[in-house]
């Protein structure tokens, strides 16, 4: 099990430029500390326009910043929205070998189509489109990474031979995934041999659904990179306290908090009518009144099921739970519009690193930098700087 | 975040009032809706709601045209502007103004579910290269559409969001919860031009409808059932929504 740090950079209001800052810098030392307790990624999102919910515009720079000032933890650029007016396929390949290069092989890359008119209409994306133009570029950074001569006549973008420069530090290439907001983009992330990354907070039954339909497929797929990224994360929420009672008043208001911030977005699928989106994005998952299961160890405590809110054996138990059913990562959100002081969110990793990863990950495994995908081998330049993955 | 600003008393000035709770739902037959949803900037965004509510980002407005051949009230036609918000989490369109062409519907819209329902001219026209849809009230032009090249869509690709009206009920001034259920059996995507919207005919000079982003037409039928839940307008869905007594 892999455990991560997923940043949305919600930012409460005012927009005062002391509240932004407060924000960017909190978040990169909780990335400092989560480098030291042996978290194993720190996830930034690509988010525009969306006032309170993200403010990680550019996570690209963001992540710069991480990979400078951290040593093992891995950073995962994502996810990239894979629609022209946003990013140009080109870019895209280039900021990530750059992170990949500085961050000495950490880089991992997810990769999404966005799913509100929040953003899309806000570049003026035809949404009719965005599924097409993801998986043009899914398929084509692959190839800029490790071509030496790149060209492609497509719908998306076109261009003549060029050598995308630089490549990245990892051989062939970083691990690609692809977020998975909507049922059944995981089926389009194992056919692929991507990596699929939840991040919406489903319940267990849907997520079992989900991994279930990616296992079931992966193993033949038609892999866009050089290598298949099996993998399945999840997003959740933290807020680990000895006393389970003061997790749940510190980490259900800001769970709340949250799925409120992201139902103000303006989906999709409410704005425009469209075969593209059949969901109404997140919001699918704040709003979802399924089934839950009595003997789940949160709803006995009167917390939602499967949330990382609570003490460290309720944690334990929750992520058994979620291991049992073949999700091999767990990415946390650590805090929304500062609702929770600094100190406290550094304090409930410590004890999670030191009471709960423990039961997952031996010492040896939190100490490694970490490895993503076996079948990646390890960059003679990598293990030129003494890193190296197993 | 963010809750709407909008007096209470001044948005309940136009108010209608269910004396009972009906529990049977209505059916409409033969029902044409035009939809368009269109942003608005944000000087407006918070003070054309209530306190209970949260406008979405961006601020948004959708203008429906009903043309309805079967109803308890006989046929009729409304056009229906709605703030696009969020009651809890939940995506919905708070009303500011229905024109219905017959005073049966303008009484059964109202007295039932609490559109905020005034009587005018409603012409919603509908034909195979594209939809136009006038109000006019008091002979002033108050909503004139021009919508061209219907594109086939898929019967369940439009999204139709549940409705808000501030209603005087015999549990009070409440927000009336109404979830109709739209059975389509043609759907289309059309280009729209939004020519003429006067924003204090339809309840709130701020309301500005700038940028049109898409619009729809489809031929249905709709059950709208009995209202189950009512919410206090000025406090916030997770406490102040209440059953139907």
């Amino acid at each position: 099990m892999k455990f991560g740090i997923f940043f949305e950079l919600s930012t409460p209001r005012p927009f005062t430029r002391q509240n932004e800052w407060d924000v960017y810098h909190n978040g990169l030392e909780q990335c400092r500390v989560a480098d030291e307790l042996g978290f194993d990624h720190v996830w930034a999102v690509e988010h525009h326009f969306l006032e309170e919910y993200s403010h990680c515009s550019s996570p690209e720079v963001f992540l710069a910043a991480v990979a400078a000032q951290t040593q093992r933890i891995r950073v995962g650029h994502g996810a990239v929205v894979c629609v022209p007016e946003m990013n140009h396929p080109v870019r895209v390949a280039e900021r990530a070998a750059v992170l990949d290069i500085i961050s000495n092989g950490r880089l991992e890359l997810g990769t999404a189509r966005s799913s509100t008119w929040t953003e899309l209409g806000g570049f003026e994306v035809n949404p009719d489109d965005t599924k097409k133009t993801w998986d043009e570029f899914v398929r084509v950074l692959p190839k800029m990474w490790t071509q030496d001569e790149f060209e492609w006549q497509g719908k998306a973008f076109s261009m003549p031979a060029r050598n995308v420069l630089p490549k990245p530090l990892q051989d062939p290439h970083p691990p690609v995934w692809v977020t998975v907001t909507t049922p059944g983009t995981e089926l389009d992330a194992a056919e692929r041999g991507l990596g699929c990354l939840g991040v919406s907070a489903a319940g267990y039954e849907e997520q079992e659904r989900r991994t279930r339909e990616y296992y079931r497929r992966i193993d033949n797929c038609d892999p866009v990179g050089s290598v298949v990224n099996d993998q399945v994360h999840t997003m959740n929420f933290l807020y680990c306290h000895e006393d389970y009672r003061q997790a749940k008043a510190v980490g259900v208001p800001m769970i709340i908090a949250f799925n409120v911030a992201n139902t103000h977005l303006y989906w999709t699928r409410e704005a425009y009518p469209t075969r593209a989106y059949q969901t109404m994005g997140n919001a699918g998952g704040a709003m979802k009144e399924g089934k839950v299961d009595p003997e789940d160890p949160s709803v006995a405590k009167g917390l939602p099921e499967g949330v990382g809110i609570g003490d460290p054996d309720h944690l334990i138990r929750t992520i058994e739970r979620w291991e049992s059913i073949g999700v091999t990562g767990i990415n946390f959100l650590l805090n929304a519009m500062e609702m929770i002081p600094q100190a406290e969110v550094l304090e409930s990793l410590r004890l999670f690193a030191t009471e709960v990863m423990p039961r997952f990950q031996t010492d040896a495994e939190r100490r490694a930098m970490v490895s993503t995908p076996t079948s990646i081998p390890v960059p003679a330049a990598l293990r030129a700087i003494g890193g190296g993955q197993a | 975040m963010i809750v709407g600003t909008a007096n209470i008393d001044e948005l309940a000035a136009n108010a209608a009032t269910i004396a009972d709770f009906q529990t049977d739902p209505v059916e409409l037959g033969g029902v044409e809706c035009f939809q368009l949803v269109a942003e608005m900037r944000n000087t407006a965004r918070e003070s054309v709601l209530p306190a209970g509510l949260h406008p979405t980002i961006p601020a948004s407005v959708s203008i429906q045209a009903w043309n309805v051949a079967e109803s308890p009230w006989g046929p009729f036609s409304m056009a229906l502007v709605r703030v696009s918000c969020r009651s809890g989490v939940r995506a919905r369109g708070f009303s500011t103004r229905a024109v219905v062409t017959t005073q049966a519907s303008a009484d059964g819209l109202g007295g039932v579910y609490g559109f905020p329902t005034e009587v005018g001219e409603v012409s919603f026209r509908r034909s195979y290269d594209g939809v136009d849809v006038e109000v006019q009230q008091g002979g002033a032009q108050i909503l004139a559409i021009t919508a061209l090249d219907p594109d086939p869509m898929g019967l369940h690709d439009v999204q139709y969001t549940g409705t808000l009206n501030l209603a005087q009920t015999p549990q009070g001034l409440r927000l009336v919860q109404v979830e109709a259920h739209h059975a389509a059996t043609r759907v289309e995507r059309v280009t729209a031009r939004l020519s003429r919207f006067d924003g204090t005919a339809w309840g709130n000079a701020l309301l500005d409808p700038y940028y049109v982003v898409a619009a729809s037409v489809a031929v249905e039928e709709v059950t709208m059932p009995a209202v189950r839940f009512v919410c206090k307008p000025e406090e916030l869905a997770f406490t102040g929504t209440e059953p139907v007594r």
